[in-house]
């Protein structure tokens, strides 16, 4: 564990001194990430204050702030790209070294993600801070719902990456499969409450979307912290069901890594 | 006991194929044909510890992949292989901590970091303590005469100078094996013979294990007194380098110069040919018969000088692939 906590941090140093060199290219990767929600506002918002009761799936327009705002920051913190880049890494052969390393590939995986989410912080917080003040959510969350909510965040953000590698793991039959990136983003955009609150999808979408894990990874940190889930006891069961699929995913990455580098033999040459 | 046992190793890719054309490109949407290639067929050997051994044969003979299989990164189809205890394919970080593998035309570097930051992640991936970190790195960076390319941007370096610093990463946790895969491919000359001195070094100080993989011969000649050579997959030789053309390749050069040119001569007769440059020739004959032909070009032409070599080793290696592979194998080859 030492030595995973050791590599981790040099892992990090490196993650970070990288993003560095390309200041430009991850500040505009940060603004895709802001531009997304921004526009959903804008669309269901508008949708809102045409209706009659000046709401849509039980969301006013503040509200609607108040979830895109939210969806905003926790779209910063579980964001990630494995899904598309192992793919690549085995392609371009950059695995190889990797995995001669006395060390999983996915722990640099996780400190890149993290180095991404840190050194992008102090240029998406600024746009966070105007976003709020331009669009003035409605807020209804008492100060336990924001602190359980910012650990939801951080559990969606360990289960988005983790879900992400597993998914990617289907590289290693089928390195030029960008598709699966592709559709895995596309997924989690709808049944993770992206794209709209999980209260306005259509029945049977809306009850998917309590099956799959992709709720978890947005839509309830997002409701936690904006004050929609109103018990501790909902808000519990949520961080239990995060955390049981986070079990669920170490345990599949487990068996399903094993699997996966021993078929690397077919690909790398 | 050898440090290194290899065993009837043998690793099989399945690869699509089909004709080309489109309509063999929308045909193969619905029915992929599939080929297996036998990359690495029933080969065997042991390597002690210390020893260098070298890997020869042309591309696609199956040196890389023996290399992965023993590295760890490939899963042999069947046939066993044990390093220093260890069966490599299950990855274990001890083993993984005593080896090492440089491939030439692979990365181990951050591209956009400088060296020192790689090295610094090396330290800690392979948990190395910092004061014996420090030392093998100012003994590697002095060796290597790197100090000042340290602090560059690895993607700014020179091809020689990166892999100066690839070398150097491979060897902060001084491994106990080494694989070493073309490790001075693309580099110029005078670079490749200093990275040959220094491996040398490095298996002299350390007692390393060093298997190289070269498709320069200089590498092979300079580093390895024994060789494996391997050609589709299967073991075509092994042993001393020295051995190699007497197993692979009975044959002598002769090498005349004349006091007045022989127009009329027949030199065919006596041996092939290899070169006729007016009064200088170049022949070569079937060792047993070596000093008949002598005998008879001193007996019948003026000559100046005469030499009697062995061939080149990369006319021996040449010979040696060029025997089609249903052909009989030399005698004492292994299998």
């Amino acid at each position: 564990m030492r030595v995973i906590v050791r590599s981790f941090a040099a892992f990090l140093r490196a993650a970070v001194g990288t993003m560095l060199q390309y200041r430009g290219e991850i500040i505009l990767w940060a603004i895709w990430g802001l531009i997304n929600p921004a526009v959903l506002y804008a669309i269901w918002s508008a949708a809102a204050e045409s209706n009659v009761d000046q709401t849509l799936a039980g969301f006013s327009r503040g509200q609607f702030a108040a979830y895109y705002f939210c969806i905003m920051i926790i779209g910063h913190f579980t964001t990630a790209w494995d899904a598309y880049e192992l793919g690549y890494l085995i392609r371009s052969g950059s695995l190889s070294s990797q995995l001669l390393r006395p060390i999983l590939p996915i722990w640099s995986a996780l400190a890149a993600n993290m180095a991404y989410k840190i050194t992008t912080l102090a240029f998406v917080g600024p746009m966070w801070a105007l976003f709020f003040w331009i669009v003035r959510p409605t807020f209804d969350a008492a100060p336990w719902q924001i602190v359980l909510g910012i650990v939801a965040t951080m559990l969606a953000g360990l289960l988005n990456f983790l879900l992400g590698y597993v998914v990617a793991l289907v590289s290693f039959w089928s390195p030029k499969l960008d598709a699966v990136g592709e559709a895995y983003f596309g997924i989690g955009m709808v049944f993770g409450g992206r794209f709209a609150p999980l209260a306005a999808l259509p029945g049977i979408l809306y009850q998917a979307a309590y099956i799959l894990p992709f709720r978890w990874m947005y839509a309830f940190p997002a409701e936690l912290m904006m004050g929609k889930i109103k018990t501790p006891a909902e808000a519990l069961s949520g961080l239990t069901i995060q955390l049981v699929w986070l079990l669920g995913i170490v345990f599949v990455f487990r068996f399903g890594w094993k699997a996966a580098v021993r078929h690397y033999s077919a690909v790398s040459g | 006991m050898p440090q290194i046992e290899v065993s009837a190793l043998t690793k099989t890719f399945r690869v699509p194929e089909r004709e080309g054309g489109l309509w063999a490109s929308v045909r193969s949407v619905v029915r992929r044909k599939y080929k297996e290639v036998r990359a690495v067929e029933q080969v065997s050997f042991t390597v002690e510890k210390g020893e260098i051994v070298g890997f020869l044969g042309p591309n696609g003979a199956g040196k890389t992949t023996t290399l992965k299989m023993m590295s760890g990164l490939l899963h042999p189809t069947s046939g066993a292989c044990s390093v220093m205890g260890h069966f490599p394919w299950r990855r274990e970080s001890t083993y993984l901590r005593r080896i090492s593998m440089l491939m030439g035309q692979r990365s181990q570097l951050s591209w956009d970091l400088p060296a020192m930051d790689s090295f610094l992640v090396h330290a800690a991936v392979y948990d190395l303590p910092k004061r014996a970190f420090q030392e093998t790195l100012d003994e590697l960076v002095t060796l290597l005469d790197i100090r000042d390319i340290l602090k560059k941007q690895v993607r700014t370096l020179s091809l020689g100078e990166r892999m100066k610093c690839e070398i150097c990463v491979s060897l902060l946790h001084r491994p106990d094996v080494l694989f070493l895969d073309e490790p001075t491919i693309g580099v110029d000359i005078t670079m490749q013979a200093r990275i040959r001195d220094f491996i040398a070094d490095y298996n002299r100080r350390y007692g390393a294990t060093l298997i190289l993989t070269s498709h320069y011969m200089a590498d092979v000649t300079a580093l390895c007194k024994r060789i494996i050579v391997i050609d589709h997959g299967r073991i075509l030789f092994d042993g001393l380098l020295g051995d190699l053309s007497a197993r692979l390749a009975p044959f002598k050069v002769i090498k005349i110069d004349l006091d007045h040119e022989a127009d009329g001569y027949d030199f065919a007769a006596l041996g092939d040919v290899l070169q006729r440059q007016e009064r200088k020739i170049m022949l070569r004959v079937p060792k047993k018969s070596a000093p008949a032909v002598t005998d008879r070009l001193l007996r019948d032409l003026s000559v100046l000088d005469l030499t009697i070599e062995d061939p080149p080793i990369e006319d021996v290696i040449s010979l040696a692939f060029g025997r089609k592979a249903d052909e009989p194998q030399p005698a004492g080859v292994s299998k």
